[in-house]
């Protein structure tokens, strides 16, 4: 079963949040429902990290801030090699992190 | 002492190897680091700048001092066959040492690593010279690498992207080996590798008496 | 509101600490701070509260109720005592935690103190531990670091207004030329333009850290404390030295996700706490004389600087380019030598730009010195911008 990533969708007025909170930041309303967040991005910013936290056991790291036709604004990894701000990418859910006994799924972008 | 024929017989034969072309790299802070090989009659020199960092704890400076301590006595007495050792020094001053040797024509063998003086990423153009020296001037295939501290781990296995080599027996007794391969290096090396040859006398010069520290930074208090 | 002003500073050399404990590193800069207030440590200190200023102290160094700890630890007993968590804002916020005990009346004279002892950790648990801010399963969990988002925000700001490697780097050297001057900081070798810029090794002796952030646009990790007794101003007589006056403080919030932000060139949070303060100080940016302003990646200082209203919007890397914000400058910023040379321990940080300004407005900041300095500004920076504290302090004229 494929691993999906999900945006939160305000029952109210429909603003749409990722990551999710608790009070809609347009209404206040505090009822959400899950929407698949996925599909094609555009780069918003990227870099390359050389300086990684325990646990990530690479030279470096690729990271872009990306943006959704919907709307919504989302970090997440990099795989691409030559990045530039406003290229289209599409967006995968893949693990981002090994954690002990599970896994974190998250979002790498990559080339169309 | 007298090189007898039992002497003699104790003495590993040891191969012609090409000298390292010494060097020089701009710090940040405009200060020329100077990197040259030592030659077997420096060593119980060298080894007094070793000698105050064998019983710091902090930082694994205790194993990496003593053994490199315990390797340049075996370069000196002639007891380990093919050795070397690079050092740094800025204004004359030591500031790193680093050593290893051939195993043979195709394989090095690294042994350690030390920075004296700390802060401005000697350990790590140390490193890169004597990879340097194994893969660009002994002309060798690969070198064998251990790692005592998490810092060198860091650095070298992921930062180089060494290949794991665990079924490969590391002199240096028992921790998982790594690989540096022709590949590898030629990847990294532009990122990795500082300096500039031809180093002009004048430079090379305040590298030919090293200065031992007078103060260690690892160790508060401590005057030579 | 009570006024309040600041009677005795103390501050630690930042670096890493060599022996001793974390209430040692504590101690060593509130006893300092009483000293210079000329109060006796034993009866008759007259300390109502303590605020102990610090991020990591139970992750880092497993000491949890550490304002308790040292409360008993100075013989300041029965005093009220808390321990303020705001990220690399905590001291700051203690300060702001202070200002209000005594504004309101509960309290005359309040003892403040920052400290982060982070050097007992190896590189990576602190980068970690650092990381532990950023929003858990939408930045933290991909490995995200605060210098992975220095460098995704730096990008964006170079794209946008044309900053350029070498700007961040002629703001690094500028900050360590200043913290020559500065005993307590914790570098004090240069960095030399050229070499970290041009030269053929620069790409290698100053590599990326995270793309275009270079190793020296980073601020160290440091081990450090700073301490400040504050006190109400109507009864700051009993002290040798005249106060310097809290005149305005002012925080913000911003979102948590970075990616959220409204515009993402923007220091929101930076801009409203500045505006608060500067209303309650009834001041404007022209009447600020020094600043202390929270570099922990070089490109903050550029863009705080802007944000609070001393630059146009993309203009900051000109003035620095242009000299405008060393000492002699415009509007000379980190005279300390910032949290780029002075060093960064995270709770330590916002008391100790607190205490420059005040050694700046007494004239006490030898080498350093901004001639008739009499007002000055401080921005703590919490978070990746999303908890912003910031300070006015003025010169009361005699």
């Amino acid at each position: 079963m494929e691993e999906k990533m999900y945006a939160y969708k305000c029952t109210a007025c429909g603003q749409l949040h990722h990551p999710k909170h608790y009070v809609c930041k347009k209404c206040g309303n505090r009822k959400f429902e899950e929407v698949v967040l996925d599909g094609d991005v555009t780069l918003v910013t990227y870099t390359k990290v050389y300086n990684l936290p325990e646990g990530y056991m690479k030279p470096y790291m690729g990271f872009g801030i990306v943006k959704f036709t919907n709307g919504l604004v989302v970090t997440g990894q990099l795989e691409v090699e030559n990045p530039e701000i406003g290229m289209k990418l599409m967006s995968t859910v893949g693990v981002v992190k090994e954690g002990i006994g599970k896994d974190y799924f998250g979002f790498i972008f990559k080339a169309i | 002492m007298i090189v007898d024929k039992m002497e003699q017989s104790l003495r590993p034969v040891e191969t012609p190897m090409a000298p390292y072309p010494p060097k020089y790299i701009t710090m940040a802070t405009g200060e020329k680091l100077v990197i040259r090989q030592i030659r077997r009659e420096e060593v119980p020199h060298i080894l007094e700048a070793v000698k105050p960092l064998m019983t710091v704890e902090a930082d694994f400076y205790d194993i990496v001092a003593s053994r490199i301590y315990s390797e340049l006595l075996g370069y000196y007495r002639y007891r380990v066959k093919d050795e070397y050792c690079l050092i740094g020094t800025i204004d004359g001053i030591i500031v790193g040492i680093v050593n290893g040797r051939m195993v043979d024509e195709k394989v090095g063998m690294s042994y350690h690593t030390m920075t004296l003086k700390q802060g401005l990423r000697i350990g790590a153009q140390l490193f890169a010279a004597k990879m340097e020296y194994h893969l660009d001037f002994l002309n060798q295939e690969e070198v064998l690498i251990v790692a005592e501290s998490p810092n060198g781990f860091k650095r070298w296995m992921i930062e180089y992207e060494l290949e794991s080599r665990p079924e490969t027996w590391h002199e240096l007794g028992g921790v998982p080996t790594y690989v540096l391969t022709k590949a590898l290096w030629e990847k990294h090396k532009g990122t990795k590798l500082g300096g500039r040859r031809p180093i002009k006398e004048e430079l090379l010069k305040t590298a030919d008496n090293p200065i031992l520290p007078e103060t260690y930074a690892q160790i508060p208090g401590y005057k030579r | 509101m009570r006024e309040v002003g600041i009677v005795g500073v103390g501050h630690s050399k930042f670096g890493k600490m060599s022996g001793g404990t974390f209430s040692d590193l504590l101690s060593m800069a509130a006893v300092q701070a009483l000293d210079d207030a000329g109060v006796k440590t034993g009866m008759g200190h007259g300390i109502d509260q303590v605020f102990v200023a610090t991020m990591g102290a139970g992750i880092l160094n497993k000491q949890s109720g550490i304002a308790s700890a040292l409360v008993d630890y100075l013989n300041l007993r029965p005093a009220m005592a808390e321990t303020i968590e705001n990220g690399p804002a905590s001291g700051a916020s203690a300060i702001k935690l202070g200002y209000m005990a005594i504004a309101s009346g509960m309290c005359d004279c309040v003892l403040v103190v920052g400290g982060e002892m982070m050097r007992v950790v190896s590189g990576w648990e602190g980068t970690d531990f650092v990381a532990t801010m950023l929003h858990p399963e939408a930045e933290y969990n991909y490995g995200l670091t605060l210098p992975a988002f220095a460098g995704l925000f730096t990008k964006l700001c170079m794209e946008k207004y044309g900053i350029t490697e070498k700007d961040l780097s002629i703001v690094a050297v500028k900050n360590h030329e200043n913290a020559v001057h500065n005993p307590v900081a914790h570098i004090n070798v240069v960095p030399n333009l050229y070499c970290i810029t041009e030269d053929e090794d620069a790409h290698i002796m100053n590599p990326y850290v995270a793309e275009p952030l270079r190793m020296y646009h980073c601020c160290p990790v440091s081990d450090g404390s700073a301490a400040v007794l504050l006190c109400a101003m109507d009864k700051a007589d009993r002290f040798i030295k005249k106060p310097i006056k809290i005149a305005g403080i002012g925080s913000a919030t911003d979102t948590h996700a970075v990616a959220e932000r409204e515009v993402p060139t923007d220091l929101l949070a930076v801009r409203l706490a500045a505006q608060m303060a500067y209303k309650m100080a009834g001041l404007t940016a022209q009447d600020i004389d020094v600043a202390e302003l929270h570099d922990a990646f070089q490109i903050l200082e550029i863009v705080e600087s802007e944000e609070v209203g001393f630059f146009k919007r993309g203009e900051g890397h000109i003035a620095a380019r242009n000299g405008e914000t060393k000492i002699g400058g415009i509007i000379p910023i980190n005279t300390s030598g910032g949290l780029k040379a002075k060093g960064h321990p995270l709770g330590a940080t916002g008391v100790s730009q607190v205490v420059e300004i005040v050694k700046q407005l007494r004239g006490e900041a030898t080498g350093r010195q901004v001639e008739g300095a009499k007002a000055g500004l401080c921005v703590n920076f919490g978070g990746f911008g999303n908890n912003v504290v910031a300070t006015i302090l003025t010169k009361e004229e005699a």
